[in-house]
């Protein structure tokens, strides 16, 4: 048997494929089921999205940047505004940072449940990804009474945030913050014991803490490695310190212990905005912004923790009305870095899984 | 062996966590049959938004909106007429390019357009996404919304009483402006504006334009 | 009760015209296959619905809702529209078996259905081998994807044939070895002993002949849900992996044929559940017992749905490994035990 010739073959992974999350192309060199080479192509989702902002005004590019990373678009809004304050030293009122944390945990929920839904779809189980985006649909719900829309938010400004959240906001938020710390439950009781997931998940896709490190991994995927790195806690922004909540750390880097982890986070940020929503107090939102708004010349790179990992922008302002440079960084580009590296060799069942415990939100990495 | 066994009650359990759910009503609506509430503050198809005592256009071209639009969706053509006032010619929205930002409400210090809970404006050509002056008005009709504008305004909108509009020259005159031209836009539709303006100038003394 | 099975009955009446000797056969043959078929079609065209009304509801959607009540006729549109749609054929197909792969999996699931028995002599052929019959003919099916995957002249649908083969093949040894438990007590390979051996009090079924019944009949699903390719061993067709495998050329009626022979296949196995396990057509006598037998079928089809609405998708490694290292001693210890009390006589005839 083991003189029997074989031959490897190429195919072609996408763009569209159902597991590629968006137009992400994988060449793969296949030895029957087995993988032999990945290379991911990206690019197909060029948008240009750094150079079109370089060509509005500060306030113009929170919009545009809404659709960086748009399923947590909250995070692109705040990287943005907070980059803007620093260089022109604009001090947030109170109210408006406690909205901004609120506003940031539901996205980062938000993201993760796509996060759970989309996983467990791609290892094939449809079910979980209907009640995932259930849950979701409330949060939604949340930012489009508060800033009228659902995916592409334009929420947090230069300066604070654009609008104050309405009555009957605070109620409904206690009550799906506490729904979704339930329904999280009732995930983990559908799939964590589930024999068939475990043999799908346990011990695949294997990324141990150094080669993470060495590829800018960041994020919960980082933390499933072992490596206690979180920057609302190691790079302080906005008020975090205020809040009492652990930082989830798994030490397997598989895929079931990065699927872990993020309901973990879920279950986090959950206390985060029960505890924020306990200490808002009434106040401005927004500190006097013009709309003309000019930072002073300079330059600086503002890291938030997003939930694909860190998010930055760096900003280059040369004192007029434009920016001179915006340059946003994003967790997946680096993930989908890191997939030749460690879906070599694997079957393309677990290809798939890796890639979607990776997150990867292409829009992301083509920019 | 144990393993296995566990395993397997682990998958019953899986199945009665969907059963339950078999026995729940469903969260989705039927589209077309019901509707969800939008919210107030929900930001759908922008609309013009008109005068609420004699349904004229609130905008006055000050073009901001136009220039707050981070894709270029606005389209204003206004040029000064004779007397040196800034008449609505053209005004284009391409929902094709609208991000729904809503910068341009946002920049409107007139309350001149609103971006509403409407959403329901598909269509099978890409044309038909370009609304004139004359669409975006009449979709904005039955909006509700919170006049921004100067409270002078409205007194002289509807009593063109003298004493009171002398106190004030600026905000009668951009009252002025929000009167004349509507009355333009509407004869807009027969393309014969400068006909019409005889009219206006009519009307103008009424509202004592020139203060 | 129907005393005489429905082809006698059939076959006297068409004497009764002045038919005779071989032609007589092969009208009645004639008759009873297309009647089968009749039937099959519109349960397949049921199935497809029910089968999105229940994911739909365990989701906590509707699924279909448009057509009739509770788009009761859904996917009777749905199949005009495929019958309507373009036929594309990849030109650099092989053509003979591209063609042939859909004809061949309708054909062989739908074979099958001459050794089950509806209800009290509602049955076209009592054969002796009947059981036999069925695993041979069911076992066509696998070839018919493998010519779809090969015949496609695409990568993804050969992956996909291939695994469909190897999947097929490796569970076919744990069914016949779960069915071999039933043939031990029946003493015979046709379907109607089978059933009548379970016949009188519902504890004669075989499921409840503890232990090895009810193990028989779990190992005997499993490999049911492999032979009918659903999840969790879905990977023929595996959505996410190879889009949609062996199949992902077809469209139109092809792929029509490919879907209705994959929901047959589904009432197949369960109406072999019912027929080895649950005591076939039997029950309380006030009801006919076809009804039975379609209401038994039935509740294993919902737990076939059930499961495949709630699992993941197994690895083909891991599905090989299961099928050949677990289930596979698993039935073979199975029938030893089952020998053992069968010897002894540990069992209960009521």
């Amino acid at each position: 048997m083991s003189n029997l010739r074989t031959e490897e073959f190429d195919i072609n992974m996408g763009p569209h494929h159902p597991s590629t999350h968006g137009v992400c192309r994988l060449l793969l060199t296949m030895d029957g089921e087995k993988v032999v080479k990945v290379v991911p192509y990206i690019g197909y989702l060029h948008r240009a999205i750094e150079k079109i902002c370089e060509n509005r005004t500060y306030a113009m590019c929170i919009p545009i940047l809404d659709r960086f990373e748009y399923v947590t678009a909250m995070s692109c809004n705040y990287v943005f505004s907070l980059a803007a304050e620093r260089l022109s030293g604009i001090e947030v009122p109170e109210r408006a940072e406690y909205l901004r944390v609120i506003m940031l945990e539901l996205n980062r929920i938000a993201s993760h449940l796509i996060f759970f839904g989309t996983t467990a779809m791609d290892i094939g189980a449809l079910t979980p990804f209907l009640y995932a985006l259930r849950e979701r649909e409330y949060i939604m719900d949340l930012f489009e009474m508060t800033c009228g829309q659902r995916l592409t938010y334009n929420y947090i400004r230069v300066g604070g945030v654009s609008k104050d959240i309405p009555n009957e906001f605070t109620p409904k938020c206690r009550e799906t913050v506490a729904t979704i710390s339930d329904k999280v439950e009732e995930y983990k009781r559908l799939l964590n014991g589930n024999p068939i997931w475990k043999m799908r998940t346990i011990g695949v896709g294997k990324l141990d803490a150094d080669l993470a490190l060495a590829y800018g991994v960041s994020g919960p995927i980082l933390r499933a490695s072992g490596v206690d790195y979180d920057l609302r806690r190691d790079d302080p922004y906005s008020i975090y310190d205020r809040f009492d909540y652990n930082i989830p750390i798994y030490q397997n880097g598989d895929v079931y212990d990065r699927y872990m982890i993020r309901l973990d986070e879920i279950q986090e940020s959950c206390k985060i905005v029960a505890q924020a929503l306990d200490q808002i107090e009434d106040g401005p939102i927004r500190a006097k912004v013009s709309p003309n708004f000019k930072p002073a010349a300079g330059e600086t790179y503002t890291r938030i923790e997003n939930s694909r990992g860190e998010m930055g922008v760096y900003l280059v302002s040369d004192g007029t009305k434009k920016p001179f440079r915006v340059k946003a960084r994003g967790g997946s580009y680096p993930h989908l870095q890191l997939l030749p590296e460690i879906a070599t060799n694997c079957m393309i069942a677990d290809l798939v899984a890796i890639f979607a415990s990776f997150d990867v939100i292409l829009p992301e990495v083509d920019r | 062996m144990l393993e296995y066994i566990k395993g397997f009650f682990e998958l019953v359990k899986g199945l009665g966590i969907t059963g339950k759910h078999l026995t729940k009503h469903a969260v989705t609506l039927q589209y077309p049959e019901e509707k969800d509430v939008m919210p107030e503050r929900s930001r759908g198809v922008v609309v013009l938004l008109s005068d609420k005592e004699d349904g004229s256009l609130n905008c006055t071209s000050c073009l901001l909106c136009m220039k707050a639009c981070p894709t270029a969706a606005i389209i204003i053509d206004a040029p000064r007429g004779e007397d040196k006032k800034k008449v609505l010619k053209k005004f284009e929205l391409d929902f094709s390019l609208c991000c729904y930002c809503g910068l341009c409400e946002e920049a409107c210090n007139f309350s001149a357009l609103k971006l509403t809970g409407k959403y329901e404006y598909s269509t099978g050509n890409k044309d038909d996404l370009i609304w004139d002056v004359h669409k975006l008005q009449d979709v904005g009709r039955d909006v509700d919304y919170v006049d921004k504008r100067k409270k002078k305004v409205k007194k002289v909108a509807p009593k063109p009483t003298v004493s009171e509009a002398t106190d004030e020259i600026k905000p009668t005159q951009s009252a002025d402006k929000i009167e004349t031209k509507p009355v333009e836009i509407k004869t807009d539709k027969i393309k014969t504006d400068k006909i019409e303006t005889p009219q206006d100038k009519d009307e103008k003394p009424k509202t004592e334009g020139e203060a | 009760m129907i005393a005489v099975g429905i082809t006698v009955a059939l076959k006297e009446i068409l004497a009764s015209f002045g038919l005779s000797g071989g032609l007589l056969s092969v009208v009645t043959y004639a008759i009873l296959a297309s009647a089968t078929f009749g039937l099959l079609s519109v349960l397949a065209l049921f199935l497809v619905w029910w089968e999105r009304k229940i994911a739909g509801h365990m989701q906590q959607r509707f699924g279909p809702m448009r057509n009739g009540w509770h788009g009761w006729y859904q996917t009777l549109v749905d199949g005009l529209k495929l019958l309507q749609k373009e036929d594309v054929r990849v030109a650099t197909r092989d053509k003979v078996v591209f063609f042939w792969a859909p004809v061949m999996c309708f054909i062989a699931a739908f074979a099958a259905y001459i050794v089950i028995p509806f209800g009290d002599g509602l049955i076209v052929a009592d054969l002796n081998i009947g059981i036999l019959y069925i695993m041979a003919i069911t076992t066509f099916t696998v070839i018919s994807l493998l010519m779809a995957g090969w015949g496609s002249n695409n990568k993804y649908a050969l992956l996909g044939g291939m695994r469909s083969a190897a999947q097929v093949v490796s569970y076919e040894v744990p069914m016949v070895a779960s069915i071999l438990v039933v043939v031990l007590y029946a003493g015979s390979l046709s379907t109607v002993d089978i059933v009548n051996s379970q016949a009188g009090n519902f504890l004669n079924w075989n499921i409840f002949r503890v232990p090895y019944g009810p193990l028989a009949f779990l190992t005997y699903l499993v490999a049911a849900i492999a032979e009918a390719n659903r999840t969790p061993f879905d990977l023929a067709e595996a959505e996410q992996e190879l889009v949609a495998g062996f199949n992902i050329e077809y469209s139109g009626m092809k792929f029509a044929m490919f879907f209705l022979a994959e929901f047959i296949n589904l009432f197949t196995v369960s109406a072999i559940a019912v027929i080895l396990f649950f005591g076939g057509w039997h029950g309380f006598e006030f009801i006919p017992s076809f009804v039975w037998f379609f209401l038994k079928t039935f509740a294993v089809v919902f737990l076939l749905i059930m499961i495949r609405w709630t699992y993941p998708r197994m690895r083909v490694d891991q599905l090989m490994e299961f099928a050949w290292k677990f289930l596979v001693p698993l039935t073979f210890l199975n029938i030893i035990i089952a020998a053992i009390f069968k010897h002894f006589g540990w069992y209960w005839e009521l």
